[in-house]
């Protein structure tokens, strides 16, 4: 197995690294306080630099990247903002792929070239407030109407909500099939009547990136948009969501990393009895474990990239991958706030922010409950 | 026009700096390396140039190892054409006069109407390759300069000179210019471009064709200077600060005698 980077990977980190240094950390704290999305600096510039879409193929607008690279600048950006690692992360893995995956060469051409050259945002609405880990749930119903599908119903807690322009929408095309079956997926454009938002959530953490309710009354869209083929909606989401996972462990990974930067340069300087913290050995023990612990999620979180560029199955790997990166995350940063002490308490540090920031990644885009069903399933079947 | 870019490999300023074996220079080992930040400068200027004129040709030229290949591949990235690699894994060891002797032999005879170099490298500072390039191309060379324009082939740019001065130049190509930082805002390579660079070509010529001059200086010996008294860090409440404060300023400076 080769663990060096290619020098067009390196190059990607290194350039998405001067990006979010120069141009991203120093407004996150502020964004996080005043729950403000930075559409130019948190979307737009991402565009600028190819980000938006990164692993599509040149012909739809991509960069032409591989899987790997993406996790890598979903990572780099997360070190320093999460809220703009998983802005990129919901529009690139679930707005814009399933139309890369699923998508007629016409919706391609439609929606998938402004999502990957950034000129417009994507977003993805499953989770309803009966429909969460369990799409079968799903109360959101489209009626099919001559040459168009009607919809109706809400979804909650879309990333992206409201400042998206193109929506993957999941609902129940078939009334009489249970459960998961009759589920077909949707394309949806703001400004298409009938399509609202509903409440903006205030968040523990990534603040600074959007969660909202969409509402479906009467809303009309062509045939043309239903993407894939009728009732292949549960099994577009469960893909959709394989490749989700990745861009989810690479925003814990770089929360981590993000967090360990700053304890470790804390440590260093931060003196107590006459020496750095970091010359004691309970602060070295913590740094190390903190350390170790990111290096086995990055080894996990690129191998998951490196399986679904290679186009080997990865559905295991990306729920191994979310899983440990997540909880890496929470006890990484938990952690980084011991080292800093009661300064690490208080927001005149990044670590809190970081540790409220990675909460959010064991329960979104399926929680570590969820992720161990998926792994278990898969080994014991 | 053809346009030749010159740049360098040097360590991350970050990095923690030791001593190589002979003393002579620093170790190489287990360091971060990145372009030359006065030769980012000087790569977005060459771009700019090059965006601004039709059919112009943009050459990134680099002496070093394998590892610099790198970096040319950002500057590649960033809009240059093609690369020269001058592949060297002892560049270290020459001195301004013989590096700037390799990239006067390579440019020689490929007639560059423009060629730029950032003012000075991170590492060794010397200031001298860009101008010593220009004395053996025998053509003119403006130091330092802090803008530039190119219009019906004439070249204006200014100098940034000490005391808040400028000074602004005209001159016509050929011409070699040397970037100073500020000069303009290097962009970043974008993604699309940097999966196309490994695509363009990158010319790797063994250095022994082109390294024809002897050293004219040495460095002797390099060492990080005696370290002083550090900084005092005050600590307390802001009252008792205060008062220590004063305290020093009467022992130790006049200011409040």
């Amino acid at each position: 197995m080769n663990f060096q980077l290619t020098e067009e990977q390196k190059l990607i980190r290194d350039t998405v690294r001067a990006f979010a240094e120069n141009e991203l950390a120093d407004g996150s704290k502020e964004r996080d306080e005043q729950e403000r999305f930075d559409r130019v600096l948190m979307f737009d510039k991402l565009g600028e630099l190819g980000l938006t879409g990164i692993i599509f193929p040149e012909e739809f607008g991509g960069a032409g990247a591989d899987y790997l690279s993406y996790a890598i600048a979903v990572e780099e950006l997360s070190r320093v903002c999460a809220s703009t690692g998983v802005t990129l992360s919901a529009h690139l893995s679930l707005g814009a792929n399933p139309i890369y995956l699923f998508g007629s060469e016409k919706q391609k051409q439609n929606y998938l070239t402004p999502l990957a050259e950034g000129s417009k945002m994507g977003a993805f609405g499953l989770t309803e407030p009966s429909a969460g880990s369990d799409a079968g749930g799903t109360r959101t119903f489209a009626l099919r109407d001559g040459d168009e599908w009607v919809l109706n119903g809400t979804k909650i807690f879309t990333t992206n909500g409201g400042e998206a322009e193109i929506y993957i929408i999941f609902a129940r095309s078939d009334k009489h099939a249970e459960k998961h079956h009759g589920i077909s997926a949707f394309i949806v454009e703001k400004e298409t009547p009938g399509f609202t938002f509903g409440k903006k959530e205030e968040k523990m953490g990534i603040r600074a990136s959007l969660t909202r309710e969409l509402v479906f009354e009467n809303c009309r869209i062509p045939i043309n948009n239903l993407l894939g083929p009728e009732g292949s909606g549960f099994k577009i989401a469960m893909k959709t969501l394989d490749g989700g996972r990745i861009g989810i462990a690479s925003q814990a990974l770089g929360i981590a990393q993000g967090a360990f930067d700053a304890a470790i340069s804390y440590a260093k300087e931060r003196k107590q009895f006459d020496q750095p913290i970091a010359g004691f050995q309970a602060v070295q023990f913590m740094l190390a474990d903190m350390a170790t612990q990111i290096e086995a999620a990055r080894l996990l979180v690129y191998q998951a990239a490196y399986r679904a560029s290679a186009g080997l199955s990865y559905s295991k790997e990306a729920a191994m991958a979310k899983l440990f990166a997540s909880e890496t995350a929470m006890q990484v940063t938990t952690k980084a706030v011991q080292v800093f002490g009661g300064y690490g308490y208080t927001r005149d540090y990044p670590v809190e922010r970081m540790m409220r920031d990675a909460k959010i990644t064991e329960l979104y885009e399926g929680t570590s409950e969820i992720q161990r069903v998926v792994i278990g399933s898969m080994i014991c079947r | 026009m053809k346009i030749l870019v010159c740049i360098k490999q040097v360590p991350d300023m970050e990095s923690k700096f030791k001593l190589n074996s002979e003393g002579n220079w620093y170790d190489n080992s287990d360091l971060a390396w990145r372009m030359n930040e006065y030769d980012e400068y000087a790569v977005e200027q060459a771009v700019q140039l090059k965006t601004q004129v039709d059919e112009a040709d943009l050459t990134v030229l680099s002496i070093g190892p394998d590892r610099v290949k790198e970096m040319m591949k950002k500057a590649l990235a960033m809009g240059c054409d093609r690369g020269a690699h001058i592949s060297d894994d002892d560049s270290f060891k020459k001195d301004p006069y013989e590096i700037a002797s390799i990239i006067a032999a390579f440019a020689k005879d490929k007639e560059f109407d423009l060629i730029f170099t950032g003012m000075q490298s991170q590492d060794r500072g010397s200031g001298q390759v860009g101008v010593l390039v220009a004395e053996t191309l025998g053509i003119p060379s403006i130091t330092t300069i802090v803008d530039f324009a190119f219009a019906a082939g004439q070249i204006t740019a200014k100098r940034e000179l000490e005391g808040g001065i400028k000074a602004l130049i005209k001159t016509t190509a050929p011409a070699l210019l040397t970037c100073q930082l500020g000069l303009n805002t290097p962009r970043y390579p974008t993604l699309p471009n940097i999966m196309k660079a490994k695509k363009k070509e990158l010319l790797s010529i063994p250095v022994a064709e082109l390294h024809k001059v002897a050293s004219k200086q040495e460095t002797a010996r390099m060492y990080f200077p005696e370290k002083r008294g550090g900084g005092l860090v005050l600590e307390g409440a802001v009252g008792n600060l205060a008062d220590q404060l004063i305290k020093i300023l009467k022992d130790k400076t006049g200011v409040l005698a």
